[in-house]
């Protein structure tokens, strides 16, 4: 194949933000060629500067070894398919498609002739003479190909042109394109953010992020060793964990070392593991690689997404004492007042207030029209040591309310091999809070103030999971544990075989199917 | 939705009592003889013939139409550039020039008119050409508003596409946005020559008492001669002509928009 285009080294800054940061691409005849990325990664700037729209800050774009960087775009041997496909709208669908030939004022035979070749070629044989603004997606993006077709050029630009169909129509025409390129045998350059449009109809995939190539591949080469965790992340579904190279041919997680085919990194370099969902099976527990717990399953059509907990996160166990209403009555003054104990960290002790005392013991006092009452009195005195503190609340009235704040330890389980810490207190809690409770799993973090934070940089960590075994609508009085745990180590699988929440099962995989990237800078 | 359209009926009435009973009535003075009584109907043709009988009224009307036309085209000619030019300056500019263009409208028409009589007396311009200088004056801003409006509505990626598809600067206006601006330029039309032809204020202070428009004619014969009935004929003879000049610009602009090619 003969190379046709050559992007070297262009920059593009538009008022001193930098969209291309120097980017060289070779695109050959007869390919077709994607351009692949999220919006804003700058591929769209690129196609407009290869069809002149825009020029570039620096670099040079070469076609057959002449620069046309600076040629303008009417000039160019380059016809485009915009994104809402641009067509004219006074104009109907043989005028549309003919209109760059009557501006190369050819004759009116050849004009016909050529048109309704086009036409023919993507099927809109008896739609000549329609009006483009009553036509269907589908049919607008057939009048814009062949509107830019017709001019025989020798690249076919594609803005993200099959965005705006509906899904049916958009694998239609991802097919038909792709049977058009190769029946007219010219460079298609396609600018898409679709990962899977892109392995479709692809010859050449180029990722782009930030202004930026990250891999240029097939799509079979993008798909099985993407370049790094961003490339793999974008193609396809996978798994990405953190693991160390102990040597070649053999990686390490999660305090197990595993084969794999890939070689030439550095000894214990720490890298990105790809593992995708469907090169994973699920085997008899023990039997496999590791063993896991299944924690969900969603059915996806063709296939299960299930996702398998293979090492558990750091978790925390607290006591819910449920107890009784505490609701005391002051006849006299038509004033009720309720209150509950809690627990509180000795570390808080010194910085404790008033108003955070009222709001850890849930205080509040209301008259016999449902009205709030407030607090004026709250009288407690902590020493900063361990031990059982009273604490009373009051209104104006004299009505009062007396509880107990636990002064503990800090609470924290730390979990070495997770490299985090999870904090949650015991609490006290009334049936009836539990029963209204609308998102019961927010509440019991909030009450328990369970919170989890990664030991490396303090940054905060989900509280993933919340386990009790209690029937939250039928709760009496009593002690129950309640347990919060972080994310632990789950892989994605895809099986086409059901299987159940909470099944153990074991997981394995061959050495090829673990894909090695260098950790991106 | 339906109980918003009830909303129209203050309007339906309105219209019935204030537009069409009066353009009736104007019907009915046209074909009629002047009488005293209102209840004997006499009707005639006579006032029509009288119109066109007299060559000093055909002369009227073709003076009229011939200022309309006029004031028109220039119209078109100073403000097709102008709204070209503002359609593509930065959208904050375009604000700018948009409120400088309307600016003059917030002062009464007539003062302003009153105002030019005295700077063009000034500079020693005399006769029609004061007239001329007014219209333009008068009417400029509206068909600049129309033009602007369609011309900021073109897409542009069909500029983009035109260029794409190898059309240059010259190309791309020929055959994209003149055609696509040519709705602004009717509804231009429409606002200026309307208003254009039947204007009576403007040639009457300009123009002195010597330049005679259809409009003062009407004028005259209502309030000064009180013979309602050959100013009804007037008024009928020219809102015909407005009926048959603005449908053919409307088909002028259909024909264009499609055939423009060919």
């Amino acid at each position: 194949m003969k190379k046709l285009i050559e992007v070297k080294n262009v920059v593009k800054t538009f008022d001193s933000q930098v969209v291309l940061k120097g980017i060289s691409l070779d695109i050959y005849e007869n390919e077709f060629v994607t351009l692949l990325g999220p919006s804003g990664c700058g591929k769209t700037t690129l196609l407009r500067i290869i069809a002149g729209f825009l020029d570039p800050t620096e670099g040079h774009v070469i076609m057959d070894g002449e620069d046309i960087a600076r040629i303008p775009a009417y000039k160019r041997d380059v016809n485009t398919v915009f994104q809402h496909y641009a067509l004219f709208p006074h104009l109907d669908v043989y005028d549309n498609i003919a209109f760059g030939l009557k501006i190369k004022k050819q004759p009116k035979d050849i004009i016909d002739q050529k048109v309704m070749r086009m036409i023919s070629l993507v099927g809109l044989e008896g739609f000549e003479h329609r009006d483009v603004t009553s036509m269907s997606g589908g049919q607008q993006q057939r009048v814009a190909i062949a509107r830019a077709l017709v001019n025989e050029p020798r690249v076919l630009l594609l803005d993200e042109s099959l965005s705006a169909l509906d899904k049916n129509l958009r694998k239609e025409m991802q097919l038909e394109l792709k049977e058009i390129q190769r029946e007219v045998g010219i460079t298609f350059i396609f600018v898409t953010h679709d990962q899977e449009e892109a392995l479709t109809m692809s010859d050449k995939i180029v990722i782009m992020k930030d202004g930026e190539i990250e891999q240029i591949g097939t799509p079979a080469q993008v798909y099985n060793e993407p370049a790094n965790e961003y490339c793999a992340r974008f193609i396809g579904d996978s798994n990405i964990i953190d693991g160390i190279m102990k040597k070649d041919r053999l990686v390490s997680f999660d305090d197990a070392d595993y084969e794999c085919v890939d070689y030439g990194f550095e000894e214990n370099e720490e890298v990105d593991i790809m593992i995708r969902p469907e090169d994973v099976d699920i085997v008899p527990r023990n039997r496999g690689l590791l063993n896991g717990e299944v924690k969900s399953v969603l059915f996806k059509g063709v296939h299960y997404e299930v996702m398998v907990e293979t090492s558990s996160g750091t978790s925390k166990t607290v006591t819910m004492h449920v107890t009784k209403s505490r609701d005391v009555e002051n006849a006299e003054a038509h004033e009720k007042i309720s209150a509950s104990s809690f627990y509180m960290d000795l570390e808080d002790v010194e910085s404790l207030t008033d108003s955070e005392v009222i709001a850890r013991a849930n205080a509040q006092a209301w008259d016999d029209k449902d009205e709030f009452v407030s607090l004026t009195k709250v009288a407690y005195s902590l020493k900063p040591e361990v031990g059982t503190y009273p604490c009373t609340f009051g209104t104006d009235a004299g009505t009062e309310i007396t509880v107990n704040i636990n002064v503990v330890k800090p609470q924290v389980i730390k979990d070495e091999s997770n490299e985090e810490v999870i904090q949650a207190f015991d609490f006290y809690k009334t049936a009836e809070e539990i029963k209204e409770s609308v998102a019961l799993d927010t509440d019991l973090i909030r009450w328990a103030d369970a919170y989890a934070w990664s030991t490396e940089d303090e940054s905060r960590v989900e509280i993933w999971d919340v386990k009790y075994d209690f029937d939250d609508e039928n709760i009496s009085e009593g002690d129950y544990p309640v347990t919060f745990s972080t994310q632990g180590r789950e892989i994605k699988v895809e099986t086409t075989d059901a299987i159940e929440e909470g099944q153990r099962i074991g997981l394995k995989w061959n050495p090829e199917d673990i894909h090695v990237m260098r950790k991106s800078r | 939705m339906k109980s918003f359209s009830k909303m129209v009926y203050p309007y339906v009435v309105w219209a019935a009592v204030m537009i069409v009973v009066p353009m009736l009535m104007i019907v009915l003075y046209a074909c009629t003889v002047k009488g005293n009584s209102v209840l004997t109907f006499q009707f005639t043709f006579d006032n029509f013939i009288r119109f066109f009988s007299d060559p000093v009224f055909p002369g009227v009307l073709w003076r009229s139409l011939k200022l309309a036309v006029i004031t028109t085209l220039i119209c078109i000619a100073v403000g097709y550039p102008t709204a070209y030019v503002m359609a593509k300056l930065k959208p904050n500019s375009q604000a700018v020039a948009v409120l400088l263009i309307t600016l003059p409208m917030w002062i009464n028409m007539l003062v302003r008119t009153y105002a030019w009589r005295g700077i063009l007396s000034y500079i020693g311009m005399s006769g029609e050409a004061k007239v001329y200088v007014g219209m333009i004056y008068n009417f400029l801003p509206f068909m600049i508003l129309q033009i602007y409006t369609s011309l900021s509505k073109i897409d542009p990626n069909l500029i983009t596409a035109a260029h794409d598809l190898g059309a240059n600067n010259t190309e791309t206006f020929k055959r994209v946005i003149l055609p696509l601006s040519l709705s602004g330029v009717v509804s231009g039309i429409t606002l200026v020559f309307l208003p254009a032809v039947s204007s009576f204020f403007i040639p009457k202070l300009l123009g002195g008492g010597q330049y005679v428009l259809i409009g003062n004619l009407i004028e005259d014969y209502f309030i000064s001669t009180g013979d309602w009935n050959f100013g009804s004929a007037i008024s009928l003879i020219m809102a015909l002509i407005i009926l048959v000049s603005m449908y053919v610009t409307r088909k002028i602009d259909r024909y264009t928009a499609q055939e423009e090619d060919d």
